[in-house]
Formats: C-alpha cells, sequence, structure tokens
C-alpha cells in the first residue's frame, strides 16, 4: 500500500482544514464528531483511492504504448470503449443464452473477451499503421486521431448514439458498512482488479524474458535486431498488450456509468496527464501520476464542484510540469535536437 | 581599485559560484579563462577542476580520449550544461569584461561566441542563403526580423564566407540536400558570419576525406587572424597542421597542455591517448 | 523556382477569393440559396483559423490540440454582445435561471462594440500569451506541448458548462443575430452579402499578413525553430520569444476567425471549443498541405464543403470513416497533404513516367 502512504499527507491536511473549529461553532461532543469526521476521513480517502486506480487503469496501456513506445495513441480511449462495449455484448450474449441463475458469470467471461478483442484489434492497427510511424511521435499522435475518428463513428453506427448500460453482476452489486463508511463492491472490486493487472504487468516486463526483449527493442531497435531480436514481432505484441490494457479498463468502466462512442474521450485527457507527470517510460511513475491525479481531485471536490476541481487539479499539474518538464522521473538525454 | 567592471548577468544560481568575483586576467592576450570547471552527471564527474586560458588569435585544440570530457566543455562554455562548481570568463576586445557561467545561450552567442556541433546541425528546410542570413551578426529581435531587410554589405560578407568554404554555387540548395562534408563547412561558415571573437569546433573534420580535411585546416589558419578558434578533434594529422596550443583531458582533468610538438613528445600523453591508436 | 511557387500560393488563394466572392452575386440572381452563403460564410471563418493554426504547426512546429480554445473565447465574446444587443443591455434569461439579479461584471464591457472588438482580440491573446510564455520558456514541446494544450482545453471547456449563470454551460448563447442584424432568409440577402464581403476581406487581410510573415526572415526562423529549436539558441535567437509571438497571434488569428464564424452561425456552444472540434482544424491543415498557407485555407474549404455536400446527401454517417480515414493516409504517405501532391508527388511522378519514357525510346 505504498500509495496509500504517499498521498496520506495531503489527505490529513485537507481534513485539518476542513474540520478546524471556525468551520463548526457548534456540534455534538467532541468524542462523536471525531468518529464521524474520520469515517468521512476513510471515505474520502477510499474514493480517491477508487478514482486513482481508475484513472490509473487507464493509464498503464497508455504507459506501454507511449512510455515504452513512444507511440502516442489518441486511439487509446477508443479501446477502453471498445472493451466497455464487448463487456455490453458479453452480457447482451448471456442474456440471450443461458438460464439466468448463470447470468453473473458474464463479467467473468467479459474480462478475457475484452482483453482478447482489443489485444487482436490493436495488434492489427499495429501492424498497418502505428508499424510505419515509429520514431515519429507527433505523427503517430495525428494518425491515431484519425483511428479514433473512426472508430468512434464505428461503435455510433453498430450501437447507435445512444448510451447503452451495463448491469453489474450480483457479486458486485451491492457494498460493506463499516462504521459509517460505505465501501461498494463496485469499486473494492476495481481496486483489486489493479493492483491485480499491476503486479501482472511488473512481472511481464521487469521479470520476463518477453518483458527484457519489449526494453531492448523500445530502447535501441537497430542494435535489438543485431542481437537476434525479431523487433516486428515484439513491437506487435506490445502494442497488442498496450490495447489489451485499454480494453481491461473498459470492462471497469462499464460498471461505472453509461456507455457511448465517446466514453473513453472522457478518460484519455487525464490518463495522458498521468503519465506525463509521472515520467515517461516509468511504471511507478505512471502509478505515482494518476494516484496524484486522483487523490487531489477528490481533495478539490470537498471544496468546489466537481467539474471545476478537475481543471484545478489539470492547472495544478501543467504547473507543476512547469518546473519538471520530464515529469516526476527524469531521463537525461544528450542530443541537441532530437 | 582599477577592476573591470562586471555586465548585467544574473549571479548564477549554484552557491558554490556565486562569491566567485570577476576573475582578472594573468595574460592581456588571453581571451577566455577557464576556472576551476567540474561538473558531475548524478555523481560522476565529467570535469573536474578544468583551468585553462586560450590565448588571442589561437587555433587551441581539445584532444583526448573518448569520454574525457572534451564535448561536455564546450557544452559548459556556451552554457548548453551548467557547470557543478567553476566560471568560464571572456574578455573581449574594447568592451567589458563577460562572465559567461549563468549566461543563457542565446546571450552568449551575442556576445561573440560561435559553436559548431559535433553533428551538423544546420537548418535542412532552408537553402544555404537562408541558413546564412539568420546567421548574420545583429537582428535578433522579432520585429528585426520581420522588416529588417538584409544590407549590401551584408550580403557581400555572406557571399565572402560562402566563398572561403566553396559553397557560393550553392547557396540557393536546401541545406538538407548538401553532402556532409559541405554541411560541416556551411555550419563553419554560419559561424564566421557571425564575426565571433571566439569559435568553437566540435570535430570539424570529422566525416571528411584527407583533402577536405587539409583544406578545414587551412580555413581554421585564415580565420584565426580574425578571431580565437577552440578546436575539439581526434585526427591527428588535422592537430598536427593546424594547432597553435593543444590541452590534453584525460578522465575530465587537464593532462598536459602546451604547443603540439611537446605534447606530442609527451610520455603520460603517448601512454593514456596516442599509444591507443590516436596516431593512425 | 521558389518565387515562381509563392506565386502560385498567391494565384490559387486570389481564384479561391474570386470564387467565393462570386457566389452572393448568384444567389442575388436567383441561383444560389441563402444557407449556402452563410455556410460558406462559416467556412471562411474556417480558413482564417486554419490559417492561424497553420502558422504554429505547419511553420513553427508547435501542433496544439486545443485551439478551439481560443476560436470559441472569441466567439464568445462576439456572442455577448450580440446577445446584449438583441436584449437592449438587460439581463438574459440564463441569468436569471442561474440565479443573478444583475449583469454579471464580466458581461458589461460585452456592451459596447468596441470594446466587444478589443476583447475578443485581448482575452485570447493574453490567455495565449501566459500560456506560451511559460510552456516556453520551459522548453516544452512536441508531443508534451500537444498533450498540454489538449489537457488546457479541456479543463476550459469544464470549466465553461461548471460556470453556466454566465455561459449558459451546454446550450451556449444562442438566439444572437449578426452585427449585420439579421440575416437568415431571403428578405435580409443585403445584409448577409454585405457580412460576407466584409468576412472575406478580414479573410484575405489575414492571408496577406501571413504570406508577408512566412517570406520575410521571420517566417524563415519559424521554420528553423520547427527543425532544430536548439540550433537556433545556439545562433543568438531567443526561441521562447518567437515561439510566444507566434502562439499569441495565432490565437489572436482563431478568435477574429471565432468572432466571424457567430455572426454566420447565429448560436455560440461549448463544442466549439471541444478537443475534437480542435482536432477538426488540425486536420484541414494537414489535408490540404501543413506549411503552406494557401493549403491551409484549400483543406478548410474543401474538408468542409465536402462535409456539407454529404450531409445534405444524407451521408454524414460515412463522412467520419472517409474524413479519418483520409487524414490517416495523408500522414503516413502524403506528409505535404494537397499542396504537396502537387508540389512534390506529382512532379515526382511525372519525372519517373518520362524517365521511363526515355529508356523505352533509347531501348
Amino acid at each position: 500500500m505504498r500509495r496509500f502512504r504517499e498521498d496520506t499527507p495531503l489527505l490529513l491536511a485537507v481534513y485539518l482544514v476542513k474540520n478546524t473549529p471556525a468551520r463548526r461553532p457548534n456540534g455534538a461532543p467532541a468524542w462523536s464528531r471525531v468518529l464521524i469526521d474520520l469515517a468521512q476521513f476513510f471515505n474520502t480517502v477510499f474514493n480517491g483511492l477508487s478514482l486513482s486506480s481508475i484513472i490509473l487503469l487507464t493509464s498503464l496501456g497508455l504507459a506501454i504504448t507511449f512510455g515504452q513506445m513512444r507511440v502516442i495513441n489518441m486511439a487509446h480511449g477508443e479501446f477502453v470503449m471498445i472493451g466497455a462495449y464487448v463487456t455490453y455484448l458479453t452480457q447482451k450474449l448471456f442474456l440471450a443464452v443461458f438460464p439466468e441463475s448463470l447470468f453473473s458469470v458474464y463479467y467473468i467471461v467479459a474480462v478475457p473477451a475484452a482483453f482478447a478483442a482489443t489485444f487482436l484489434l490493436g495488434s492489427l492497427l499495429e501492424l498497418t499503421v502505428i508499424s510505419r510511424l515509429y520514431g515519429r511521435e507527433i505523427d503517430s499522435l495525428l494518425a491515431t486521431c484519425g483511428i479514433s475518428l473512426i472508430f468512434q463513428q464505428a461503435a455510433r453506427h453498430i450501437f447507435g448514439a445512444q448510451g447503452v448500460n451495463v448491469t453489474s453482476p450480483k457479486f458486485l452489486s451491492g457494498g460493506i458498512t463499516v462504521g459509517g463508511c460505505t465501501f461498494s463492491y463496485n469499486r473494492l472490486f476495481i481496486i483489486l482488479f489493479v493492483a491485480l493487472i499491476l503486479f501482472a504487468m511488473w512481472f511481464l516486463l521487469y521479470r520476463s524474458n518477453f518483458g527484457r526483449q519489449m526494453r531492448a527493442v523500445t530502447q535501441n531497435r537497430p542494435m535489438a535486431k543485431c542481437v537476434g531480436i525479431n523487433s516486428r514481432k515484439v513491437d506487435n505484441f506490445t502494442f497488442g498488450i498496450g490495447s489489451g490494457l485499454a480494453g481491461l479498463a473498459g470492462c471497469s468502466v462499464a460498471l461505472l456509468g453509461s456507455i457511448d462512442a465517446s466514453v473513453g474521450q472522457s478518460y484519455i485527457v487525464n490518463s495522458f496527464m498521468a503519465v506525463v507527470l509521472g515520467g515517461v517510460g516509468k511504471l511507478l511513475g505512471t502509478v505515482l501520476g494518476s494516484s496524484v491525479i486522483g487523490f487531489s481531485g477528490i481533495a478539490a471536490e470537498t471544496f468546489v464542484s466537481s467539474s471545476i476541481a478537475k481543471a484545478i487539479v489539470l492547472l495544478i499539474i501543467i504547473l507543476f510540469l512547469q518546473k519538471k518538464p520530464q515529469g516526476l522521473f527524469t531521463i537525461r538525454s544528450r542530443a541537441l535536437d532530437e | 581599485m582599477n577592476r573591470p567592471a562586471f555586465r548585467g548577468v544574473k549571479p548564477p544560481r549554484n552557491p558554490i559560484i556565486t562569491g566567485v568575483d570577476l576573475l582578472p586576467r594573468t595574460d592581456p592576450k588571453t581571451v577566455l579563462r577557464i576556472n576551476d570547471i567540474s561538473v558531475s552527471f548524478d555523481g560522476f564527474y565529467a570535469l573536474t577542476d578544468v583551468d585553462v586560458e586560450v590565448k588571442r588569435h589561437t587555433v587551441h585544440f581539445f584532444i583526448g580520449p573518448n569520454g574525457a570530457g572534451k564535448t561536455t566543455l564546450l557544452d559548459i562554455i556556451c552554457a548548453k550544461t551548467k557547470p557543478t562548481a567553476g566560471t568560464v570568463t571572456f574578455y573581449p576586445v574594447g568592451r567589458e569584461v563577460v562572465r559567461l557561467t549563468g549566461m543563457k545561450e542565446h546571450a552568449i552567442v551575442r556576445e561573440g561566441i560561435g559553436r559548431k556541433f559535433q553533428v551538423p546541425s544546420v537548418f535542412v528546410n532552408l537553402t544555404v542563403l537562408e541558413n546564412m542570413v539568420l546567421s548574420l551578426k545583429g537582428h535578433k529581435g522579432i520585429w528585426d526580423s520581420i522588416f529588417h531587410r538584409v544590407s549590401e554589405d551584408e550580403r557581400e560578407q555572406i557571399d565572402t564566407v560562402l566563398q572561403k568554404v566553396d559553397l557560393r554555387d550553392r547557396r540557393e540548395i536546401k541545406a538538407g540536400s548538401l553532402a556532409h562534408g559541405e554541411k560541416q563547412w556551411l555550419e563553419i561558415a554560419m559561424q564566421l558570419v557571425q564575426k565571433p571573437e571566439l569559435i568553437m569546433l566540435d570535430e570539424p573534420a570529422a566525416g571528411m576525406g584527407k583533402a577536405e580535411t587539409e583544406k578545414t585546416g587551412e580555413i581554421l589558419k585564415e580565420i584565426k587572424r580574425e578571431c580565437t578558434v577552440i578546436v575539439v578533434e581526434h585526427d591527428m594529422e588535422f592537430v598536427k597542421q593546424a594547432a597553435d596550443t593543444v590541452t590534453v583531458l584525460h578522465e575530465g582533468k587537464v593532462l598536459t597542455q602546451g604547443n603540439i610538438h611537446d605534447v606530442l613528445a609527451d610520455k603520460t600523453v603517448q601512454a593514456v591517448y596516442l599509444g591507443r591508436g590516436g596516431e593512425r | 523556382m521558389t518565387k515562381l511557387k509563392n506565386q502560385a500560393g498567391n494565384l490559387c488563394f486570389s481564384l479561391i477569393i474570386i470564387g467565393l466572392a462570386v457566389m452572393p452575386l448568384l444567389m442575388a440572381a436567383g441561383v444560389a440559396e441563402s444557407p449556402l452563403i452563410i455556410f460558406l460564410g462559416k467556412c471562411v471563418a474556417f480558413s482564417i483559423v486554419a490559417i492561424g493554426l497553420d502558422l504554429i504547426w505547419g511553420y513553427t512546429g508547435i501542433l496544439s490540440l486545443g485551439h478551439g480554445l481560443y476560436f470559441a473565447l472569441g466567439g464568445y465574446g462576439m456572442a455577448m454582445y450580440l446577445k446584449l444587443r438583441a436584449t437592449h443591455g438587460a439581463i438574459t434569461e440564463f441569468m436569471h435561471t442561474g440565479g443573478l439579479t444583475a449583469l454579471p461584471a464580466v458581461w458589461k464591457p460585452f456592451q459596447s462594440l468596441p470594446l466587444t472588438v478589443l476583447s475578443v482580440l485581448i482575452v485570447p491573446a493574453g490567455l495565449a500569451y501566459i500560456i506560451g510564455y511559460f510552456i516556453f520558456k520551459n522548453r516544452i514541446k512536441g508531443v508534451y506541448f500537444s498533450i498540454i494544450s489538449q489537457a488546457l482545453t479541456w479543463a476550459a471547456y469544464s470549466v465553461f458548462i461548471a460556470l453556466s449563470p454566465y455561459t449558459n454551460g451546454n446550450v451556449g448563447i444562442t438566439e444572437i443575430g449578426s452585427l449585420a442584424g439579421k440575416i437568415r432568409g431571403s428578405a435580409n440577402q443585403g445584409r448577409l452579402t454585405l457580412l460576407f464581403y466584409v468576412s472575406l476581406a478580414i479573410l484575405a487581410l489575414i492571408y496577406a499578413t501571413a504570406a508577408f510573415l512566412v517570406r520575410t526572415k521571420f517566417g524563415k526562423l519559424l521554420i528553423a525553430i520547427r527543425d532544430g529549436e536548439n540550433r537556433t539558441y545556439f545562433s543568438g535567437y531567443r526561441v521562447s520569444r518567437y515561439k510566444t509571438f507566434i502562439y499569441v497571434l495565432s490565437a489572436a488569428i482563431a478568435a477574429v476567425a471565432g468572432a466571424i464564424f457567430v455572426n454566420f452561425n447565429g448560436s455560440i456552444t461549448p463544442s466549439q471549443m471541444t478537443i475534437a472540434f480542435s482536432v477538426n482544424m488540425v486536420i484541414w491543415v494537414a489535408i490540404g498541405g501543413r506549411g503552406t498557407i494557401v493549403g491551409a485555407v484549400i483543406g478548410a474549404l474543401l474538408v468542409n464543403l465536402c462535409e456539407y455536400n454529404l450531409s445534405s446527401g444524407g451521408m454524414i454517417e460515412v463522412w467520419q470513416y472517409i474524413v479519418g480515414g483520409i487524414f490517416c493516409v495523408t500522414i503516413l504517405f502524403f506528409k505535404g497533404g494537397i499542396m504537396g501532391l502537387f508540389r512534390e508527388q506529382i512532379p515526382a511522378f511525372l519525372r519517373k513516367l518520362k524517365v521511363r519514357g526515355g529508356q523505352k525510346v533509347e531501348s
């Protein structure tokens, strides 16, 4: 729970500011106040954690495509959208084919299905478009912008402009209440899910043979080829993983609200900021970046409305990036003009 | 006290540098004084207490094996890298002394210090002539660049310099389509047309053939009449041909310094550098 | 050779202007409908913002994914004036709904036309200056700039929606006329014609300014910054100032375009401030040809005309596929867009043909 500790000081500060005596001149005996406030505090932490985990989930794929491959995938949000729609389709399939008692199982099927669908699509996209754009960051950004338009229109074509909804499986509806705090299973699940994916990714990137090959290719493509790595295959697989992660994010996004063609767009800005803030190319950086955005967003929401809070958080991050343009973790380069 | 006035440069942020007052030069011929420069990258010292004086109207070579810190030293002079400690002071003719450490890149260029980079970095989508016009001395502000027209005088200057490097007939060609050696010369020409007092060249002969290298050497000898030249180079033939003073760097420290014959005869230099195939 | 090419661009632009200028005459003759003219008026606005975007992207290499922000700011300024003129300076309905009892202070300057024109220029330019000053001074460039510009626009968008008592949130400022009065309907053709010609004149003026700028040393410097920012610093130029200057200029141009747009559109909504709309602008410039002023104009006109024709033909559903596809192909294979086709690809192709033909003759 490293993330938790990193942000505790900030939240404590927020907690203290909120609870200064001046703001609460009268009220119940001190001890009950403290208990209620503590409950509120844990609620805030929980909300922050859950928002951070959603941002992190949508950023992890970017951390691979942007951070490792230096491809700015503007269609990343659309992969999230596709993941969400796959979840919706799986649900529809289960309703139509299987008895109602098996309904909840759909979500367990939807997760690998969403990953597989987006992985394949991502890998196809890499073959046709992305592979021509390595080393051309701006062009990769632009081309994927075009792709994102096409995907959005396709979604509108197939599913209509109206949003669709996914019913949470039974085991994820409801929540537990501990001393005045309610933790919904939905959000607990997402936090757990992210932790699991994070571990898997860490293992894949830093502990597996494939991860070594992948880092070799992304750091120096010609050299990797020279030592006998099939860089085409590695690139393809890497981009597929990045897209697949977006698909997994789509699965969780589906639980949170209605799905439409532009659902991915609402996550993309925060995800990019999380990757940039953390320092491009660092997994830990992305984790930190998204928790900073998530927690400060929730913290700001206690003072102002949520849309203004988002704006304020973004502005603060942009100001921070002025001081450290390379993000929290920096990588040194000696080239004059890259 | 007859101390030269110190001109409006912000004191550098580094606490080690502040407090060092303006350095008097020990020799009136000195144009640049590199004083006890150290630089560390995350704890690794690329340069340690480098102390060199460059004399006016000389061709001053910095040689040394890879990783000796030659390019880093140039980076420090032109403010691409900030030193951890030490100062660089510039003594222009007829003007006040300038402390370069802590100044911005463009301000240093405007003081009259030009630099050619190791990898030729000309503006590939502009013609040779446009490259030269951008490099002319003065008129670097926004309004000037919009409304100022290139004068006859400046045109002649450009022509003369281009003539020197054999690029006069190719002035309408895009710089990107020049050959590698021609790009190197164009970049040198771009420095010359700035009329610098000090010009720094990072491996000007890299990727050039024997004849081209020799010609570059001749150009250096010619331009040192108008300015001072600092060169970083590996090609020993080239060094022998053009050098007035040679400083040998090794692992971030000054190994020895002097004229080319003394340096070549030095036992340590032979051991650490020349013996490794520096002289091919 | 270069001179000829420059003249070709100007010639091309003159033809476009003449073509556009004929349209109101056709309307007077009864051949064209007034909605078409209104639509063309919007296209003129789009061409103007495309010129602004081309200056920073095509020439200087600063890809802004948030130029809609400045376009919308200009648009809102003009819309506020027009709205107040419609209500005779009184408080508007949505302000009542939002709980305001008096005209808010930010709306006050928009009661007078000169102040409106001034703020349409100053507010976006000032904002661009603040953003540009810090970002360029700290040497944030490339995709990092694009991502930040996107985030800023998104932030501004959410703030605009949240401040609905002042901005009417999602709905935007609607039911406003134009500076020339009502322009819709066949009875108001005279006013529409006047408005259209004024807009066309502004387009020509901005084109001329931009074309002049890129031909001076300043223009060459922009290209130099695009190709080698650090090298330009080491040539003695304070690059961050140049970048800020051109960014502010581009924002002001976008704001002018927004103000013109509102006059023809009759409303402004936050959708002009979205990332999607900003990306559209980038698409116009890319397809027309970045790095040529006339290319930006051609792109904006062509893409929008195609969209107009297709959507009236009921093909609106496939339109986004087409534009997305063409944009992708442009980025992948034709970096210079349509202008690049004429300047590089087609001459290269012809040369190839000639060579082949020559070989046949020889053999």
